[in-house]
């Protein structure tokens, strides 16, 4: 299994791809470093860049972990790893888990920005780790989700567009079930239970998700293990190629 | 013979369209060649038998458990797949040491640097995948496929781009494998090359078995098919006419200015032809044979079963 992870991890994560999906991923950044020493207070500006980074990290997430299988269904490779003695619920837990940890690398460079960011306004360090959780969650999310859509679906990448832009961020704002099923907004979750000082307009952000940080692990738990299984019944169940 | 692979009554269709139909047979030791045109249901009939895909219907065992149920069965089967895609930045090397451990095998690197050896490209084993020509490829491939010293081999279209040298080399070690007794299956859609490594052949067209036994019964089979031949000369209509009365000429149409003969006994007509030419004072330009595609033999198979 850690061979598999290690195969993905390796394949996923070129040079380029990490460049490129960092500086996506660092766009809240960029928004907390221009409005320095502008008209807005932090109260504005901070969920102005949390919901920026909720699509940008999704974005990069969903552009890097959905072709964790489907870049190898569809390259004609997957043959390779898949007739393997490896049982298909360990195959479905390292490609999810070599998806999450190519998401978290990314999540990793996205925070590291944003906390270059701060520090140029004046925060202090210790109130930026708690942003950290925030991607390294979101990260783990994604992936559980993406990675057995990009196996399941030859146009995945659309559909987990259409999770990321339609879902998450319009329809999870009217409709209050939905918002609970926002990977992002669970990942916001947990930070607003970690983070020293959290501005009130960061309830926006959340919405009807209350801040927690047990119950954010336990429905990002809950989403793991249902990516887990759907990902384990599509290797038994469906065609490989 | 034990039969290592055992097919029963499977089929598999995508949407309307059927890909395989009804195949039984099974495989055992040695070197069985899986011979039929593009699009015959090879490809789909290898990937059944490795458990890449699910039978629509039927079952399949390999060393008598079903591949999409066992997977401890690829500890012992290995695929060379059709497809040419590769790691590209991969080294040969890494590539084939990753397949050794996920195959769970003792000694990876040893073993990686034997196959390397027995494939020829240890010289080249720390270049990128990418940089490889496409025979180069494939003996990565099949080195891949061999680090796990599989009982059963499936190889699918496993000389697409070897040099002759290297298609010399593959063969021999293909023969050598099922000499052993390995089962190796190749598919090919170049009755040559298969006569030349498989001592049983397995035809298929249209999804269906067409043909099964040694290579000289599907040869036999091919060799009474009657056949036409498209002849270019000087003076059709008096070919014609001697042709009418010639041994193992079944008819005689006059097309344009050229003659398509229908032959029961295609090599008695050649034996008879430049004679008559002669006798008869005609020119012969060209002779070209109508329908020898592989396809047309194989559906001239499948008609005949």
């Amino acid at each position: 299994m850690i061979t598999l992870l290690g195969h993905f991890f390796r394949r996923m994560l070129t040079r380029g791809r990490l460049i490129g999906l960092i500086a996506l991923s660092s766009l809240a950044a960029i928004v907390v470093w221009l409005s320095q020493g502008g008209e807005f207070g932090r109260g504005e500006v901070y969920p102005t860049a949390v919901t920026t980074a909720g699509v940008t990290f999704a974005i990069a997430v969903l552009i890097l972990t959905v072709g964790t299988l489907r870049d190898e269904r569809d390259g004609g490779t997957l043959p390779y790893i898949y007739m393997r003695p490896i049982p298909r619920t360990g195959f479905a837990a390292a490609s999810i888990a070599g998806g999450a940890a190519t998401a978290i690398v990314i999540g990793v460079g996205a925070w590291i920005a944003t906390v270059l960011g701060s520090l140029a306004g004046g925060v202090d360090l210790s109130e930026t780790f708690a942003g950290l959780s925030l991607f390294v969650t979101a990260a783990i999310g994604y992936a559980a989700i993406f990675v057995p859509l990009g196996y399941l679906a030859p146009r995945s990448l659309l559909f987990g567009l259409g999770y990321v832009v339609v879902l998450e961020q319009i329809v999870g704002f009217m409709v209050n079930g939905v918002a609970q099923l926002s990977i992002w907004r669970i990942a916001v979750s947990i930070y607003a239970d970690i983070a020293p000082t959290v501005p009130s307009a960061m309830e926006d952000v959340l919405g009807p998700v209350t801040p927690g940080v047990t119950d954010g692990l336990i429905k990002i738990g809950i989403v793991l293990v249902v990516g887990w299984l759907v990902l384990t019944w599509a290797l038994k169940e469906r065609d490989a190629v | 013979m034990t039969d290592t692979v055992v097919i029963t009554e499977v089929s598999k269709w995508f949407g309307f369209k059927v890909a395989v139909s009804d195949v039984t047979i099974s495989f055992g030791s040695g070197v069985t060649g899986l011979l039929g045109p593009n699009g015959a249901g090879k490809t789909t009939l290898m990937r059944l038998v490795a458990g890449l895909q699910k039978p629509s219907q039927g079952k399949i065992t390999v060393l008598g458990q079903d591949p999409r149920e066992h997977v401890d069965v690829y500890r012992k089967m290995s695929l060379v797949p059709e497809d040419e895609a590769m790691y590209e930045r991969e080294s040969a090397r890494r590539f084939i040491q990753t397949m050794a451990r996920l195959g769970k095998i003792d000694d990876p690197v040893g073993k990686t640097e034997d196959v390397l050896r027995i494939v020829g490209l240890t010289d080249a084993a720390d270049r990128p995948l990418g940089t490889f020509s496409k025979g180069m490829r494939q003996r990565a491939k099949v080195a891949s496929a061999l680090v796990t010293e599989p009982e059963v081999l499936l190889l699918d279209e496993p000389l697409n781009g070897a040099d002759p040298v290297q298609r010399a080399e593959l063969i021999r070690l293909f023969k050598e494998l099922g000499a052993a007794g390995r089962t190796v299956i190749v598919s090919s859609h170049v009755l040559a090359e298969v006569e030349r490594m498989a001592d049983r052949v397995v035809a298929m067209v249209d999804g269906r078995l067409a043909a099964v036994g040694s290579v000289a019964t599907i040869r036999a089979a091919m060799t009474d098919r009657p056949r036409q031949i498209y002849v270019e000369c000087s003076d059709p209509r008096r070919l014609a006419s001697a042709l009418f009365r010639t041994e193992g000429v079944v008819g005689v149409h006059l097309e344009a200015d050229r003659l398509r003969v229908e032959a029961s006994d295609a090599r008695a007509v050649a034996d008879h032809l430049p004679r008559l030419a002669v006798e008869n004072g005609v020119r012969v330009t060209d002779l070209q044979p109508a329908d020898e595609s592989l396809e047309s033999v194989f559906r001239y198979l499948v008609g005949s079963r």
